[in-house]
């Protein structure tokens, strides 16, 4: 059965707005979250998920998976739901967000089925999933790697040894994905430490880059099926996103790095994001 | 498959555990084909130049980058490789603290850190060449299993048992001084077992790396004034053989800890932990003093401050003459 670009990307809409108003349905349960960089990775997120990776949800630990690390693991709350939403793992984890004993915390938890690497301190996905894409070599198997990275958290010199690493090992089986919301926990990332120019970056590291509007689900897609780049090099895809995407009062501001979400603010958001 | 004769690794490892830890690993690639090796530019330091020659797609070079090192490691063991991770002791411990605690001891991911050049083994080096903290750090990781092997044939041995640890371990390695052979080659290893060198119920050494020898020594210079020390190998830091220690403080007047390694956090820590809730004890601690070691010859350093065996058999008078 063959689904139409135009079904695709409507269903991959869908599936990322389900994510955003799982991730504000996992903040609420919690009583605060990470919000911003959760939102911006939902509409990435559900084109690697229910588009681009080869998964069993049932059968998590199938050798021959994809892998995706989550680099920036302060997006855990948008993991959680798409995991949920793939089928690795029950839905009602969702509202066990922060609580005791809950294997779904503010940053993943290699415990969590379809989660392949504890995350969060910040720097260190990219090396990991590198070693992920070695191994794939080293056994002859084909599963891609992808690791999503924050742009603030590309302040972390660790990125770097494992960028050059990569391309020197030519790890065409490796993605990395940029998410670059522009804004980190204490403001924008261009005051804070500026990362730009980020292609010229990658590229002078030796990656072959391409640079996409991470909301745009035609231009996500394309990006995807473009993949690898360059059948010699490691691919990195730059995801120009808004911090906190969907939800107005939310959007573009270090305030909803992370933040409180009562009842009342949750009600907000969820009617922006068409919920009833 | 054996593809080496005993008196060829030991050969080529020159009484230097560092080497041995490359010589067993060479051992290692054939008996495991999931065996890979990672290096930090470290290819003479760990001795793996044979390994990589019979096993280049089983090597990944990953330059002078320690952080890239360890998660590099840890993401090729969550494919089912059984990685290696060769680099400096001061380095691997310190600079990629936070991977070893994150994406290896907190995701109980199955590596193997070779950590050569530990202690003041790099005497000439300097103080940022030496590694006087690095067991402390290795052992306050939930998960981790720490070794330090006395002499080649026990980091030979001790490498090899590494095959049968379902988790990650930390292998503490000497650097370029040799360590005179002091273990029984054919006593096999056993993880987290203490060996008894010397007997004694005067008072007990325990003692682990370099120190070992050292710790002999000094027993035996003791016996002479009619004094009896046990000597214990603690070549497992963790898990740390509770049960040889307690006996050792059940059946003599005083335990002496002795480490190429800080007093805080060490052998000496460890021991003193336990101890103090299980059956307080009285001891003295030979080791680095709260202190950055001067520069110079390795041999001479740790006599300047007190590991040797004059200072090891100093400590035992002491603590048998204490009240």
């Amino acid at each position: 059965m063959n689904e139409s670009r135009e079904a695709l990307l409507q269903r991959l809409q869908t599936q990322a707005l389900q994510i955003r108003r799982n991730v504000w349905r996992a903040v609420r349960a919690g009583g605060s979250g990470h919000v911003g960089g959760s939102s911006s990775a939902a509409d990435i997120l559900a084109a690697l998920y229910f588009y681009r990776m080869n998964l069993r949800p049932k059968e998590p630990k199938w050798p021959d998976r994809d892998r995706f690390v989550l680099s920036k693991g302060h997006a855990n709350a948008a993991l959680g739901p798409v995991l949920a939403q793939a089928g690795f793992i029950d839905d009602a984890i969702i509202d066990r967000f922060y609580g005791y004993e809950s294997p779904f915390g503010m940053h993943p938890d290699i415990k969590l089925h379809g989660v392949e690497m504890c995350t969060g301190a910040l720097g260190h996905g990219l090396a990991i999933a590198m070693g992920m894409a070695l191994g794939a070599r080293i056994q002859k198997q084909s599963f891609q790697t992808y690791v999503m990275i924050g742009d603030g958290e590309l302040h972390e010199g660790s990125n770097w040894e494992a960028a050059m690493t990569a391309a020197h090992y030519r790890l065409a089986n490796l993605t990395a994905i940029i998410d670059a919301n522009k804004i980190s926990q204490s403001g924008r990332v261009a005051d804070i430490v500026g990362v730009e120019p980020l292609a010229d970056k990658w590229r002078a590291f030796g990656w072959a880059v391409r640079e996409i509007d991470g909301h745009d689900m035609g231009q996500i897609v394309d990006a995807l099926d473009a993949l690898p780049f360059d059948g010699e090099r490691p691919s990195a895809l730059i995801a120009n996103t808004v911090k906190g995407k969907g939800v107005s009062f939310a959007e573009n501001t270090y305030l909803w790095h992370s933040n409180n979400v009562n009842d009342e603010i949750y009600a907000k958001a969820m009617a922006e994001l068409g919920a009833r | 498959m054996t593809t080496a004769t005993a008196s060829d690794w030991r050969a080529k490892s020159a009484n230097q555990t560092r080497l041995a830890f490359g010589q067993a690993l060479l051992e290692l690639g054939a008996r495991e084909p999931r065996t890979v090796v990672l290096s930090a530019d470290t290819q003479d330091l760990l001795g793996i130049r044979g390994y990589i020659e019979r096993y280049a797609d089983r090597f990944v070079e990953v330059g002078i980058a320690e952080q890239n090192l360890i998660g590099i490691a840890s993401g090729l063991a969550t494919t089912g490789l059984r990685p290696y991770a060769c680099g400096y002791a001061p380095f691997i411990t310190a600079r990629s603290m936070e991977q070893v605690r994150n994406d290896v001891a907190y995701a109980n991911q199955r590596v193997v850190i070779g950590a050569a050049a530990s202690g003041i083994s790099l005497g000439v080096a300097g103080g940022t060449h030496h590694a006087l903290e690095d067991l402390a750090l290795m052992r306050s990781f939930p998960n981790m299993t720490v070794i330090v092997p006395a002499d080649v044939d026990e980091a030979y041995k001790a490498t090899l048992a590494t095959l049968d640890i379902d988790g990650p371990v930390y292998m503490r390695l000497g650097g370029r001084v040799e360590e005179p052979a002091v273990t029984d080659p054919a006593a096999p290893f056993k993880l987290g077992k203490a060996v008894q060198m010397r007997a004694g119920n005067d008072v007990a050494v325990i003692a682990c790396g370099a120190l070992v020898e050292l710790a002999v020594r000094a027993s035996e210079a003791l016996e002479r004034e009619g004094i009896k020390a046990r000597v214990l190998n603690m070549h497992t830091i963790k898990p740390l053989d509770r049960d040889a220690i307690l006996a050792a403080a059940a059946e003599t007047r005083g335990i002496v800890t002795a480490e190429e390694h800080h007093l805080t956090g060490g052998l000496g820590g460890a021991v003193a932990e336990l101890l103090a809730q299980e059956r307080p004890t009285r001891m003295r601690m030979v080791g680095m003093p709260d202190a950055f070691a001067m520069v110079g010859p390795t041999v001479k350093l740790r006599a300047k401050y007190g590991m040797s065996a004059e200072g090891i058999a100093a400590a035992c008078r002491e603590v048998l003459r204490a009240r």
